[in-house]
């Protein structure tokens, strides 16, 4: 019981790094990334291939680290006088490519197969990395929610054109965040990998990126402790259906479906009855004493 | 000095501007007016790096504006308000302003985690600013209320507000006094003649020529995208082609 969870509240930590940086680029920004799951990807292979390679795990997460931001910038440079639609759609395809290689080069990649990630010594460990991951995003994010450069963001959010009538280079705002938010995701990736001691393709499909997704609207767009809560709603969700499989006699793809449906009627009714999410974006308020 | 020279601008087969020439100089309140679709707006995108016209170009002080980059532009101290006012509807009004701000050294990542002293400082000062100029405007209590629940006359001075955190030398204003009631007008009026008192050049779109009348030195009308006339507003009133295209009514039954 004690190991099981150990084992919850890690992959909760992982997922609410995930849930963090969508809400940097989506929440706080307005980038809807379809392909949140691809720099999460390129950190378990980093870490993967690194593995595979013979190096010790620091060099493929530094890799990972290295990697995941120029990735985002060639993702979103190509990308800036186009429209946020094409942004949605270039991400959403530029996940399924880097699976996809992966998938086709088995010498490199391991194909399907995947590849074996050296795990940490022991569970705790994978804990305790997890944890202070998050700590230290949680962190980040927040100082950039409160900080000037965070306000210049939301404006961006609302108009594009504001921001640019107030001599603010979008790009510059959008490139910088993306880059740091795919280094958070990286890093979270990295963890996964040393943690689930495997990386394969099955891993990182359109499906999880739609699960970060549901985290971040249900918790709450522009707010990162909604976001968190969002992400540890959706992973409760997801380990307790285990639980359920085990009670009622139905075949365990169906349980995984049904749960997929879960989350796409959590979407619909969050976006019909609270857009805002269950804990809304926060007002800064001024505080006129300080004057 | 602001010299528009000989710009044009066409949208598919709609010339919005045809070869149209406006100077505004500092110190003087030059006004745009002609009736709705005459290219007004238009060319205030096309000074502020909106549009980049087909041909033509904008000087500031002798140099030349970088056109199509709105951010360039503005950086070279123009800027401008939307005949729709564009503010971030979900952030306070407290925080548009702030976001007015000019060069902030807290935006960038960087200086957030190794400078965050200097962040501070330049927040703080921003702070005072703003809540000076939301004061001058009237609207200091409404500071912590969300952009998007003003009213339509108070986003407009809320624009106004914001583009003066960055102390502009040159404002463009597409129509700030429609839809505003009279009490808000007359104070904008006021505000627009210190504006022009602290020696900057200012291009202002109306329709009330009331308005017109009382605070600008120069008008262009402009009519399907051409300059047709240009002096003073007493000038305009008396113009006849002016009269024709845009006042409404026949010369010789015109009142002036
Ligand atoms: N982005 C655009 N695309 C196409 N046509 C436009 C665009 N902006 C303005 N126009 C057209 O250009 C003409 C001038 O518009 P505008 O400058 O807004 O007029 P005004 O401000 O004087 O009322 C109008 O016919 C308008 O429909
Ligand atoms: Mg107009």
């Amino acid at each position: 019981m004690i190991d099981f969870a150990i084992y919850s509240v890690t992959v909760i930590a992982i997922w609410s790094v995930l849930a963090l940086s969508l809400n940097l680029q989506f929440g706080m920004t307005g980038l809807v990334n379809f392909g949140q799951i691809l720099p999460f990807a390129i950190g378990s292979y980093a870490a993967g291939i690194g593995a595979s390679l013979g190096y010790p795990w620091w060099v493929g997460a530094t890799a990972a680290l290295i990697f995941a931001p120029l990735f985002s910038l060639a993702v979103i440079l190509p990308a800036q006088r186009l429209s946020q639609d094409y942004w949605a759609l270039i991400t959403l395809g530029a996940a399924e490519i880097f699976r996809l290689t992966m998938l086709n080069t088995p010498s490199f990649a391991g194909g399907a197969d995947g590849l074996n990630v050296p795990r940490f010594g022991d569970s705790l460990t994978a804990l305790y990395v997890s944890l202070g991951l998050l700590a230290v995003s949680f962190f980040f994010a927040e100082r950039v929610s409160r900080s000037p450069f965070g306000r210049m963001l939301r404006v961006l959010r609302e108009d594009e054109v504001l921001a640019s009538t107030l001599g603010r280079n979008p790009i510059r705002y959008q490139a910088s965040i993306s880059a740091a938010a795919w280094i958070m995701a990286a890093a979270a990736g990295v963890a996964y990998g040393h943690f689930s001691g495997y990386v394969a393709p099955t891993s990182f499909t359109v499906t999880e990126t739609f699960i970060i997704w549901t985290a971040v609207i249900l918790g709450g767009p522009g707010r990162n402790i909604g976001v968190v809560c969002g992400a540890i709603i959706i992973q409760l969700l997801g380990v307790s259906s285990r639980f359920v499989a085990q009670w009622v006699d139905l075949p365990s793809d169906l349980i995984a479906n049904l749960r997929l449906a879960s989350f796409g009627l959590i979407l619909v009714v969050m976006f019909i009855y609270r857009p805002q999410g269950l804990i809304p974006e926060a007002r800064e308020v001024h505080d006129a004493e300080r004057d | 000095m602001l010299n528009v020279t000989d710009v044009s601008l066409s949208f598919g087969g709609l010339k919005a501007l045809d070869t149209v020439s406006v100077a505004a100089a500092p110190g003087a309140v030059t006004g745009l007016i002609g009736p709705n679709g005459s290219g007004k707006s238009t060319l205030l995108n096309v000074i502020g790096g909106v549009y980049l016209p087909d041909l033509g170009k904008v000087t500031l002080n002798g140099q030349a504006l970088p056109l199509g980059r709105p951010d360039r532009v503005a950086k070279r101290g123009v800027g401008r308000t939307f005949q729709v006012p564009k503010l971030a509807h979900r952030l306070t009004v407290f925080q548009n302003m702030l976001a007015g701000e000019r060069d902030h050294c807290g935006e960038s990542l960087p200086n957030l985690f190794f400078r965050p002293g200097r962040v501070a400082r330049q927040e703080k000062e921003a702070s005072g600013r703003a809540s000076t100029i939301l004061n001058r405007l009237g609207m200091y209590h409404k500071a912590n209320d969300l952009a998007g629940s003003l009213s339509g006359g108070q986003q407009k001075l809320l624009t106004m507000g914001m583009l003066l955190m960055a102390d502009p030398a040159v404002l463009l204003l597409d129509e700030p006094a429609a839809g505003v009631n009279p009490v808000l007008i007359e104070q904008q009026v006021a505000f627009l003649k210190t504006l022009r008192d602290e020696g900057r050049i200012v291009i202002l779109i109306e329709h009330n020529m009331d308005m017109i009348a009382n605070v600008c030195d120069r008008v262009y009308v402009l009519d399907a995208g051409s300059v047709i006339a240009s002096g003073t507003p007493h000038e305009i009133r008396a113009n006849e082609t002016v009269i024709r295209s845009y006042l409404g009514q026949p010369a010789n039954t015109q009142e002036v």
